[in-house]
């Protein structure tokens, strides 16, 4: 029998930020993850990490509790976003000391960068390659503390047993077979979800997993509702240009080649918050003012020097994917599916309502971004929020020994059937189509905009292919290395997490942060000043809702 | 109910309009239950913008779903897609397909070389993390006190391991790398990359330990200089580059002992004393009179071929002195350019 006592199901920056500070901690912890940990998609992060060290300029934690309160529109829980600002800077010389290869000012000190809706130079960067640089230094400390990784492992499920968490069933793709880890104390940190529309940001491996695998324990999740658009990313695939172009004096320009903020955001112009600058460029294009499904993203004046030393990946993005340089001619990019706010339900130690289960990172709503996540937030929260939920883990693990919760034989049984019938079928469609009609379904009906008619039947789709879903067409029916077994299951994951973000939607007759409503234009503090929670009832979503813990800033209107 | 305005905002008109292609690639499969391969040909209709992973994608969904290869960031960051295009490995989502159907191209998608195949395009990279894990790959600073704050380090002193930060671990590099095709335990491009990235660490203080490490048996000298290391790097990395930077630290630190290390230090000397190459010096001093006695017969061989110079002429260049003013310029670049570099504690700062 495998047995740890903490488990880590993720290997992104929460997942390993964890997993280091349980083993400090002294505990034996392993790390599940389907992709090798330098794979994850934290990698692909560009911009940058918040915390306010007041290297560039004067700044606090203060200021920067209040900048991620406001860009939340109110929906953050002030609590947890006090503790978020006041442990960044600590967490961030640490990372220095681990070794993460920061960008520097002249006097050697981590430089800063301006990033969207915040009141100081409070970005740590390096170059446009910030995520990549950070996965590999955590990486380098999960070999360093020798901690084992069960890698290439697909978590299908996660055991509760008598109330208590229990650990985790997962498939191995290398070799095949599924196996019981048994774990009193499971700590998710899967990452986001951003698959379940066309136009996204997110890699291939983001497909909400660890939110469903939650969901059917029993665990609520938060906010679902609540979805990032990013404003500037490729048509082609997704790919992100990284807001550091526009800190770096970037424009957005329409096909007249006028900078259309000017009328959303005439202060912040394209610094303003993600939300704000992805519906004045989605109403640029729908009223006909875009190129080609575009708007253009104009680095040109910046120079090549600047663009080749601050800049040099998203050129190299640009070149490769939308076949422009960013020297000579502007970027056309559109809004795309890039930040999950909501997530599982914790407290602020990330542990939910299943004692033992944990969550940390961009599957987790803690939360800090309410209704619309800062830019270089959600890099902070996986090293804070990853941090004190390893350290609670291990912590408990000491307080409180065997809580004897365990993985009966039968229930790795049961799921074992209902793994080989997924790879033993060979009748209905294929994962990958019904994939790409929730994408598209996602995007055209519960984007940027949303309205009643609109939401209401991307909810019927995707309760059919939640339908069509249950029997699919799979050709490998080995065992080893078989990706259709594992894209059926995220497809399954993405369909759960649709259906929640749907109903959230609908349910939520107002316009707050993110979550934009044609038909309620107007944020509405006396209904919907509160938190959505989407229970599992049998299969179908549950809403329920809880209230925001508000501490020193009442809402106030926000405006940039 | 008041009417909505804007209401055409919720859809973007056109947001899949994408001009597409047909393209046909052949595709090495490797069934690991019957441990038989073959190869496969598709024609996939796929937008032109589309990468060799948005074609093996359109195989998947479409045609047959038991293809199987990694893939996660399709942005050339994740480093899973590694594998071979038309025999030269390669990210395949960074590989646009476009060029080839032009061309009226079919390309040839195979696994990596150097590494175990598992299944179709997939193969077992665990002897590639065990070479990553061999080089200590984590900044140590020994017992120095860490500040409160951060290390400071100047601009230009991160500079020096910029190219060797950028890896993704993807391992392209290796499935090219000439001598792991005869040594599989040499430690190979990507591994001495990220060596040299905590070498050159200005906060890194183990530089000595790593070096006398990386000059054992299967280290930086076993590197055969092929280039086709930097060549296949689809991140810029040029681990060849790498691996002469540490030979140079190796020189400085005094490791002179190995083969590979007297091998490049005859040419040196040889070259700056006669502005020549003096071969018949090469392999005694490379690897000792007494080795050198026993390949007598191999180098008997070799003369019968006319393959070794005389070595009674003299080997000196006319213009000796020219070597000598190109050998002055490149020391002092050397010079100008210090390779190594402190990190400052915060403390020793002065008027912070
Ligand atoms: C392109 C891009 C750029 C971004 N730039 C920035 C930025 O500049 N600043 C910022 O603050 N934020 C940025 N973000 C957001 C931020 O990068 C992410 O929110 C964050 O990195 C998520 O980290 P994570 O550790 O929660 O998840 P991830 O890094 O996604 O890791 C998830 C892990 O879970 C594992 N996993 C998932 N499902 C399973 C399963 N079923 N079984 C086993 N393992 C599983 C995966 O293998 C992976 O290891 C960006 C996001 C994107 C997409
Ligand atoms: S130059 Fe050296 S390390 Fe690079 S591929 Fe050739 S032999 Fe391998
Ligand atoms: S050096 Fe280049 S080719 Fe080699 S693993 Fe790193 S990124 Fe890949
Ligand atoms: S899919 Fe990540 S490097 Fe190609």
């Amino acid at each position: 029998m495998i047995r740890h006592d903490v488990i880590v199901l993720g290997a992104g920056l929460a997942g390993m930020r964890a997993a280091i500070e349980a083993k400090r901690a002294g505990v034996d912890v392993a790390v599940i993850s389907k992709l090798h940990p330098t794979r994850s998609h934290s990698g692909a992060a560009e911009g940058g990490i918040n915390a306010a060290l007041g290297n560039a300029t004067e700044d606090s934690p203060e200021s920067h509790a209040f900048d991620t309160v406001k860009g939340s529109d109110y929906l953050g829980d002030q609590d947890a976003i006090e503790i978020f600002a006041r442990e960044a800077p600590d967490d961030i010389y640490e990372l220095e000391h681990m070794g993460a290869i920061f960008t520097r000012a002249a006097d050697g000190k981590l430089a800063q960068r301006p990033f969207g809706a915040a009141g100081a130079p409070r970005t740590i960067y390096s170059a446009d390659i910030t995520g990549h640089v950070l996965i590999h230094v955590l990486y380098e400390q999960l070999v360093k503390h020798d901690i084992k990784v069960y890698e290439e492992f697909f978590a299908t499920q996660v055991v509760v047993d008598g109330g208590q968490c229990a650990g985790v069933i997962a498939w191995d793709t290398q070799r095949g077979g599924l196996h019981a880890i048994q774990a009193n104390h499971v700590i998710l940190a899967t990452g986001g979800v951003g698959r379940m529309y066309y136009g996204t940001t997110n890699a291939f491996a983001c497909t909400g997993d660890g939110m469903s695998l939650a969901w059917n324990a029993g665990v609520a999740l938060k906010d679902m509702e609540f979805l990032q658009f990013h404003p500037t990313t490729l048509k082609s695939n997704g790919v992100l240009i990284t807001e550091g172009c526009r800190g770096e004096g970037g424009y957005l320009r329409n096909k007249d080649g006028d900078r259309f903020m000017v009328g959303d955001a005439p202060n912040a112009m394209e610094l303003a918050s993600r939300d704000v600058v992805s519906r004045a460029e989605w109403k640029e294009i729908a009223d006909g003012r875009g190129v080609d499904g575009c708007v253009l993203l104009d680095l040109t004046h910046l120079g090549w020097k600047k663009l080749q030393s601050r800049l040099p990946g998203s050129r190299e993005l640009a070149m490769d994917y939308a076949g422009v340089d960013p020297i000579q001619q502007p970027i056309p990019v559109r809004p795309g599916a890039h930040y999950m706010m909501g997530g599982v339900d914790c407290d602020l130690w990330g542990e939910t309502r299943v004692p033992g289960l944990w969550a940390a990172g961009e599957v987790a709503c803690i939360s800090i971004h309410g209704a619309n996540r800062l830019g270089g937030n959600s890099l902070m929260e996986t090293i804070v929020f990853g941090r004190r939920a390893g350290q609670a883990a291990a912590e408990r693990v000491k307080e409180q020994g065997d809580t004897g919760a365990r993985i009966e034989a039968s229930v790795l049984a049961d799921e074992d059937r209902r793994i080989a019938g997924i790879v033993g079928n060979s009748e209905g469609e294929r994962p990958g189509a019904l994939r790409e009609e929730l994408a598209k379904t996602m995007y055209d009906k519960a984007g940027v905009y949303r309205t009643e008619a609109a939401l209401a039947e991307c909810q019927d789709k995707v309760l059919e292919l939640r339908e069509r879903a249950k029997t699919l067409k799979i050709d490998d029916h080995g065992s080893i290395f078989n990706t259709d077994l594992t894209q059926a299951l995220e497809l399954n994951s993405l369909l759960e997490c649709a259906d929640c973000l749907v109903t959230s939607a609908l349910a939520r007759k107002e316009s707050r942060g993110a979550h934009s409503r044609l038909d309620f234009t107007e944020r509405d503090d006396d209904t919907w000043l509160k938190h959505t929670l989407n229970w599992n009832d049998n299969g179908q979503v549950r809403l329920d809702y809880k209230p925001v813990t508000i501490t020193k800033h009442q809402p106030l209107a926000r405006s940039y | 109910m008041t009417e909505i305005k804007n209401a055409h905002f919720t859809t973007l008109k056109g947001a899949y309009d994408t001009e597409k292609m047909d393209a046909t690639l052949r595709v090495r499969r490797y069934d690991p239950e019957t441990k038989k391969s073959r190869f496969d040909t598709f024609t996939v209709t796929i937008p032109v913008t589309a990468s060799v992973l948005d074609a093996l994608d359109a195989i998947k969904d479409i045609h047959d779903g038991s293809l199987s290869y990694r893939k996660s960031c399709r942005m050339a960051v994740c480093g899973s897609c590694g594998m071979r295009v038309d025999g030269g490995a390669a990210l395949a989502c960074k590989t646009p397909m476009k060029k080839f159907v032009d061309a009226g191209h079919t390309i040839t998608v195979s696994p990596m070389g150097n590494l175990p195949v598992i299944k179709d395009l997939v193969v077992d990279m665990a002897p590639f993390w065990q070479k990553i894990r061999a080089v200590k790959p984590y900044l140590d600073t020994l017992d120095v006190d860490v500040p409160a704050k951060e290390w400071r380090v100047a601009p230009e002193d991160g500079d020096l391991i910029h190219k060797e930060s950028l890896c993704i671990l993807c391992g392209c590099c290796v499935s090219e790398c000439n001598s792991m095709e005869s040594d599989p335990e040499f430690l190979g491009p990507a591994a001495l990359a990220k060596a040299y990235r905590f070498i050159g660490d200005s906060r890194d203080k183990d530089t000595r330990e790593r070096l006398r490490d990386l000059n054992g048996a299967h280290g930086i000298w076993d590197c055969t200089r092929c280039y086709f290391c930097n060549q296949r790097c689809p991140k810029h990395v040029d681990p060849r580059d790498a691996i002469a930077k540490l030979g140079a630290e190796s020189f400085k630190e005094g490791f002179t002992r190995d083969e590979g290390a007297k091998h490049a230090k005859v040419f040196v000397d040889s070259t700056y004393k006669g502005g020549y190459l003096r071969e018949t010096e090469l392999v005694p001093k490379t690897i000792g009179p007494i080795n050198a006695i026993k390949d007598i017969p191999f180098a008997l061989q070799l003369a019968r071929a006319g393959k070794i110079p005389n070595p009674l002429s003299p080997h000196k260049a006319k213009d000796n002195d020219e070597v000598k003013r190109l050998w002055k310029l490149l020391e002092k670049e050397a010079k100008g350019q210090p390779r190594r570099a402190t990190a400052k504690h915060p403390d020793a700062v002065q008027g912070d």
